[in-house]
């Protein structure tokens, strides 16, 4: 079949010059402003604890001479060492459930990667049978995107004073390793790719009812048309229908007890 | 005082508090112009207003419009564009729309979506017999899911006290109509839908941002992927035919045919622009 895909590529090329200058840029400013709302609230509350920390210091300092300055200090100290200890310094609830859910779909996007790496490379070694270059295509770039979702996440963890997520959802990775094991062919592993997209943009759906902090709402809302959009493309190349739902569900959302060390 | 001992909270909540006054005042005084560069100092002073900024997306969304993937399209050519820049090139000038507002905005573009779809499968082409069956099949899916959209952004909308919306966004009407006159072919129709479905994601992804109900802001994210999910088919189909290769417009496609840049070419960004977004509240009830 004669098909001339020069002016299609020319379009792809269009659309990926829009991407890298106007929602690119639009969404690294979304996930910078929100990395500043949580550096800055992690400042006030280190501040606070140099404030409390400095309080006690001086309160013993005015109460005490120094001969019995040691005395004073075993005997205060307690007391106001466990008051210390009883208000460590912590982010507010709101931020800390943003974090989570950061720190969750940071694992997700890592096991979209992930998954998706397992794929191309299983093709190149030809375990796969013939692959159409469609699906190469399809792989290569929905495997970028997730890499540039996971590091906008990350990168509003690392500004909070969290570590960034490198690994894969623990919950899932085991499930998919083994769903992985059983794939042979690219109707096998579409079937795979299509259940971790449904899951990605279930679990963002979810996760907009609950974040607090603009910004993470309006990063969320970025990226959730994206994973569905991969869902969409993956339903009709498998033949089903490729917008079954007029709503989007949430049935199978992860939670963030998915990811803990946060 | 030192820094040190400066708690930000209480500031931060009373300038939420200020900002929540000030938008619904600026409802209720519709305000004129004097008003309106109130509202933009305002912003800036908050530093949620960069004027460079503003003047840099102003000229990116017109360059956009002028030469990008809508630039050409049905809604610029008739003037989708010009709208849009006196509506939203200078964000200062943006007004901030109600909940009620933005969900019945929604309504207001499903209302549209669904008229569109409607008028499409009067088409032989879309909807005849010897149309193709994926495409017959995607325009009345498409168009019964915009009829439950329609429905819930309603429902939403009474729910937090206002009234339904059962009319087309006033701003896309003539355009719409003026597109679908010169009409010839499915081409055209697609390039119309995939504007309309673009336009309604964006807008939802948008309006997620800036809705204060929860529930409603989830209703609306629900849909924002369902209609960038209808955007991504279109792409598809559009390349297709373009491609002069509509018989791989199938259910399952031959997948060994289809041109390479056909596996990416329905989700061109990694995040979901907004650019193209309607004002938020543009639809609303007057």
């Amino acid at each position: 079949m004669d098909i001339s895909e020069a002016e299609l590529a020319a379009k792809v090329v269009e659309l990926d010059e829009i991407h890298h200058d106007v929602s690119l840029p639009a969404m690294q400013a979304e996930a910078h402003e929100w990395s500043e709302r949580v550096a800055q609230e992690r400042s006030a509350v280190e501040a606070r604890s140099r404030l409390n920390r400095r309080t006690f210091l001086l309160g013993v300092g005015a109460t005490v001479g120094a001969g019995a300055l040691l005395a004073a200090c075993g005997s205060t100290s307690s007391s106001k060492k466990s008051s210390l200890s009883s208000s460590a310094p912590t982010l507010s609830p709101a931020t800390l459930t943003d974090l989570h859910v950061a720190a969750l779909a940071a694992s997700l996007e890592n096991l979209g990667v992930y998954a998706y790496t397992a794929g191309i490379n299983a093709a190149k070694a030809g375990k796969l049978g013939s692959v159409p270059p469609a699906i190469v295509v399809f792989a290569e770039t929905a495997r970028a995107q997730h890499k540039e979702h996971g590091a906008a996440w990350n990168a509003i963890l690392r500004s909070a004073g969290k570590p960034a997520v490198t690994v894969t959802d623990p919950v899932l990775t085991p499930v998919v390793n083994k769903d992985f094991a059983s794939v042979t062919n690219t109707v096998d592993l579409a079937k795979l790719a299509l259940e971790i997209e449904n899951i990605a943009g279930e679990t963002y759906l979810s996760a907009i009812g609950v974040l607090s902090e603009p910004a993470a709402i309006r990063t969320a809302a970025s990226i959730e048309p994206v994973e569905m959009q991969h869902s969409a493309i993956l339903n009709f190349v498998l033949g089903t229908y490729p917008v079954p739902n007029a709503f989007e569900p949430t049935t199978l959302a992860r939670p963030t007890s998915d990811y803990t060390k946060l | 005082m030192t820094n040190d001992s400066f708690d930000p909270r209480p500031l931060n909540e009373l300038i939420e508090q200020s900002n929540d006054l000030q938008s619904d005042t600026m409802h209720q005084a519709r305000e004129g112009f004097a008003e309106t560069v109130e509202l933009g100092h305002e912003l800036r002073s908050r530093n949620e207003l960069d004027p460079d900024e503003a003047a840099a997306v102003a000229n990116e969304r017109r360059t956009m419009l002028r030469t990008g993937l809508f630039g050409a399209g049905a809604l610029a050519a008739a003037g989708f564009g010009a709208a849009l820049f006196s509506l939203e090139s200078t964000p200062a000038f943006a007004s901030a729309p109600t909940d009620v507002q933005i969900l019945q905005s929604n309504a207001s573009i499903e209302v549209i979506a669904i008229n569109t779809y409607k008028t499409a499968l009067t088409l032989p082409y879309i909807g005849g017999s010897s149309a193709n069956g994926v495409i017959k099949a995607f325009a009345e899916t498409t168009m019964h899911q915009h009829e439950e959209h329609l429905s819930a952004f309603n429902a939403a909308a009474k729910s937090l006290g206002g009234s339904p919306q059962n009319s087309a966004d006033p701003a896309l009407v003539p355009v719409v109509k003026a597109a679908v006159a010169k009409i010839t072919g499915p081409e055209a129709v697609v390039a119309l839908a995939l504007e309309l479905e673009q336009a309604a994601a964006e807008t939802y992804v948008k309006a997620t941002g800036v809705i204060t109900s929860k529930s409603a802001r989830t209703l609306t994210a629900s849909v924002m992927g369902v209609e960038a999910q209808h955007a991504s088919i279109l792409l598809a189909v559009q390349a297709l035919l373009k491609g002069n290769a509509p018989q791989l417009i199938a259910l399952p496609p031959n997948a060994a045919a289809l041109p390479a840049a056909a596996g990416s070419i329905g989700f061109p960004d990694a995040f979901f622009p907004i650019a193209n977004a309607r004002p938020l509240g543009e639809g609303a009830v007057q």
